[in-house]
């Protein structure tokens, strides 16, 4: 938190999301169009075929274009973001994981060198040369996800590694092996889903067996990322499952992503299935648009669970997702963000100032203003105030404290909260007030997210955080002196949107 | 009030002593180096040539255009994947400095990426539909030449982030910026020069288009020539230019600072008298050769050299951290196991490949 803080428009989730998104797309078909290319050209040299070999060759090339640079531009891609945006987190991955990432450099080094080779040496060297460049490429960039596998997953899961700090006991965390069948299983329906646009340039006699073949592929893959996937859910902790299983999930958007992410696997292998092995002359270029609509789907939405239910750290029980780590709460609240950051210090001191710098340390990580997790659209308008005081017709009240406000007022119900508003005509009468009422709540939030930090600094620190009972278990927590507090409610309370929904009360 | 702007170390500690990591971060830029000169100067070369060309593919500017695209299909891959280890490993040592170096320039770093998916994919486009894409290609390698200059010198320089906040770009300014951003394109031009001029007097000896390959390694020893006439004048203009604390450690720093420079100003005088020698490199291929390898060594050297100027640069701010050292030793220890299979599995994969020519049926 005592880096400058990059103010770029956009919110960094967003942003880190598109880069990574993009990034294990390209990467995993980069695994598993390996080994479903080398396979197939190790069949077509036994089987003499030339069919499968010329699927091979012909899908080496976008293996190659893919791969070798787009992969890795945007592998680079994912630590120039999270230096930019999380500095302190990158920092930390990579002082405990150097040496993975040295390890998966050399893989990495090996892998591009083996599909450039294997790539323009068709029809230039013997087969059993080719096929063995190509094996090289495979075992490679399967070692890569191996080491890298280790490094993501240990993020949402450090299992031993928060009371020992040893290597092995953060790579080889409760979510380790599960993910990785999961991956594997992923690669591999990275590569049908693109392979079936190459095979449907094959000859029309040959076409239904090569789709046969590829769907054979497909539902391995399906298969194997199912099961993964269901390991995975069983190994995350209690206070992990409680994000997004049971009868009140803390966020229910993400028992929502889950369902999407199954019922999309679930949709990409009822096709697969009926398309690829049941009626393969059917297949033809928008069954791999499904298929890898479903793919990514899949895909996508499991990479957002993940990222979701790290929810507040970047490294469990050990760093938030705004780069502050458990550790530094009672020092930062002790000393305050200022005498922590000279990048807060420095500047304009009056609160409304001060408050935007400790916002953009604090909460821009993962909020924007306008946009993504926008700070503007949470905070309650005279609009909205009237209307719950209102409550005209009857039961609009709740039902408008329940859209936009309970869920941050979890513990207040709607006639607490009526209770404790003025009357609309007073609303009406007096707006100076309400505004001084709004930043009183602001306030309150924050405080109560101050308070949250002695919770977190009371958990031991050499276990995984059980974040139930937590009042904002989502959130990390406000830290900073009493005066950093009503500075960023300052500052908060300066981005009240437009009294737009005013004129509406009472006409519905 | 004065603030401290430069964030704290990481709590994480050194995963191993820092002479280490400084060993490992000049020796991969290094390597990154070799591939990175091929990509920026080979792109800019083959774009110049291939206007001189003027479209004819015989002649020996369309050739050498042509030799040094093909060359750049692997150059710019393995590039970039040599580019990964130096920024692992500034990470370790400098991040405090890197990050806020790249923060401060924000958009202009993630622009990296963009750039360089540009000029990688506009280098494919030319293969198959010339046109422009050379010349793209050109630009956004030397625009990311531009974006890594920017990022050294605002990293290095932690008593400006406060102006650079103020406006990022300020950093061309920077009395070094241009001096050292040209030093840089300058030596890439001499190295992809001699590579292209060393493997045209191979085919040449080789029998290969022996007139076509004359010329070419005529050109490309031309280019390397006034390249380097170029770098020769440059370097000293930025050695004059440097802070004078940094210039001051360099001279004072005994033969640990004072050995390299010389050396590197030794050799790029020495590679001057190389190239003025002949004009006919096909007539010298040993010369040819030596050329080469004393501009490697020289690349090597130089990397060194501008290490030792972070070092200096940042040595009034780094003096201040004393960083807790954690070592990984079993963890390093497997690395330089994998590192020395890695790097024996690339051996015999293309050993394998040169001794397994094949053609027709029995091909794959």
């Amino acid at each position: 938190m005592d880096y400058p803080i990059w103010s770029s428009g956009l919110s960094g989730g967003v942003l880190m999301a598109w880069v990574a998104i993009t990034h294990v797309i390209v990467a995993h078909f980069a695994i598993g169009g390996g080994l479903v290319v080398v396979a197939t050209e190790t069949l077509s040299v036994k089987r003499a075929d030339r069919e499968l070999r010329e699927l091979a060759r012909r899908s080496s090339l976008v293996l190659i274009l893919v791969s070798t640079v787009f992969g890795a531009i945007s592998g680079v891609g994912i630590w120039v973001v999270a230096g930019l945006i999380s500095p302190g987190a990158i920092s930390s991955l990579i002082h405990t994981y150097v040496w993975g990432w040295a390890i998966e450099w050399v893989f990495f080094i090996v892998e591009i060198v083996a599909a450039l080779v294997y790539y323009t040496t068709w029809d230039k060297i013997s087969k059993g040369a080719h096929l063995m460049v190509g094996w090289l490429y495979v075992v490679s960039a399967y070692l890569s996800l191996v080491i890298i596998n280790g490094i993501i997953t240990f993020m949402l899961t450090p299992g031993d590694w928060l009371a020992s700090r040893a290597f092995w006991d953060g790579f080889f965390n409760p979510t380790y092996w599960p993910s990785l069948v999961l991956r594997t299983g992923i690669a591999a329906l990275m590569a049908v889903a693109f392979m079936v646009f190459v095979a449907l340039t094959s000859s029309p006699e040959r076409r239904p067996d090569i789709m046969r073949y590829l769907g054979w592929w497909w539902l391995a893959g399906a298969l194997v990322s199912y099961a993964g996937y269901r390991w995975w859910e069983a190994a995350l902790p209690d206070t992990v499952t409680a994000m997004f299983r049971g009868a009140e999930p803390w966020l229910p958007t993400l028992d929502a992503t889950r369902a999407f992410t199954l019922w999309a696997l679930a949709a990409g292998l009822a096709v697969g299935v009926l398309i690829l092995l049941v009626a393969p002359r059917l297949a033809r270029a928008v069954t791999g648009v499904v298929l890898m609509v479903a793919a990514f789907a899949f895909f996508g939405g499991y990479e957002r669970l993940r990222e979701g239910v790290r929810k507040p750290f970047l490294i469990h029980s050990h760093m938030f997702s705004n780069g502050l780590l458990v550790s530094q709460i009672e020092a930062i609240n002790a000393a305050g963000l200022a005498a922590h950051s000279g990048w807060v210090a420095q500047g304009d001191p009056s609160p409304e100032a001060l408050g935007e710098r400790l916002y953009l340390a604090q909460c821009s990580s993962c909020h924007s203003l306008d946009g993504y997790q926008s700070i503007r659209r949470a905070l309650p308008t005279l609009a909205d105030m009237e209307l719950v005081a209102a409550d005209d017709p009857p039961g609009s009240g709740a039902l408008h404290y329940r859209r936009e406000c309970a869920a941050c007022h979890r513990d207040v119900s709607y006639e607490e909260m009526a209770a404790m508003l003025p009357s609309v005509e007073e609303i009406r009468d007096d707006s100076e007030m309400i505004h001084e009422l709004n930043r009183g709540m602001i306030t309150m939030v924050i405080l109560e997210l101050r308070e949250m930090g002695a919770d977190f600094a009371a958990f031991d620190p050499a276990e995984t955080f059980d974040l139930r009972g937590l009042h904002r278990p989502v959130m990390p927590p406000f830290v900073g002196t009493d005066e950093e507090a009503e500075a960023l409610a300052a500052y908060l309370a300066t981005l009240e949107r437009p009294n737009s929904g005013a004129a509406a009360v009472g006409g519905e | 009030m004065h603030v401290d702007l430069i964030p704290a170390l990481d709590a994480a500690g050194l995963p191993g002593p820092p002479w280490l990591f400084h060993v490992l971060l000049v020796f991969t830029f290094f390597l990154h180096l070799i591939f990175m000169n091929l990509t920026l100067g080979g792109t800019i070369m083959a774009f110049v040539s291939h206007l001189r060309a003027r479209g004819r593919a015989d002649d020996a500017n369309g050739v050498l255009a042509a030799r040094l695209t093909a060359v750049n299909t692997y150059a710019i891959s393995l590039a970039i994947t040599t580019g990964v280890a130096p920024l692992l490993f500034v990470q370790v040592l400098y991040q405090q400095y890197f990050y806020s170096g790249t923060i401060l320039l924000g958009w202009s770093w993630f622009a990296l990426l963009v750039l360089l998916l540009i000029g990688y994919y506009a280098a494919y486009l030319h293969k198959s539909f010339r046109g422009p894409w050379l010349g793209v290609s050109s630009v956004m390698f030397f625009a990311v030449a531009m974006v890594h200059v920017a990022v050294h010198l605002v990293h290095v320089q932690p008593e400006k982030w406060s102006a650079f906040s103020v406006g990022s770009w300020r950093v061309l300014g920077d009395p070094t910026y241009w001096p050292r951003l040209a030093h840089f394109v300058l030596a890439a031009v001499t190295f992809a020069a001699l590579v292209a001029a060393w493997w045209a007097v191979r085919r040449a000896r080789a029998g290969d288009a022996v007139d076509t390959n004359s010329r070419i390694a005529a050109t490309a020893w031309q280019w390397a020539l006034w390249a380097t006439v170029l770098l020769v004048v440059d370097g000293f203009i930025l050695l004059a230019l440097l802070p004078k604390p940094v210039l001051l450690g360099l001279m004072r720093g005994g033969l640990a600072t004072l050995g390299p420079l010389t050396l590197a100003i030794v050799l790029a005088v020495g590679l001057l008298v190389m190239l003025a020698r002949s004009g006919r490199p096909v007539e010298h291929p040993g010369l040819v050769s030596g050329t080469l390898a004393a501009l490697t060594l020289t690349v090597a050297i130089m990397a060194v050299t501008r290490h030792q100027t972070r070092v200096l640069y940042l040595e009034p701010s780094t003096s201040r951290f004393q960083a807790d050292i954690v070592s990984q030793w079993g963890t390093f220890g497997l690395f330089v196991v994998v590192l020395l299979i890695g790097l024996a599995t690339v051996f015999v994969m293309v050993r394998r490949v040169l001794t397994s020519p094949a053609e027709g049926e029995e091909a794959a």
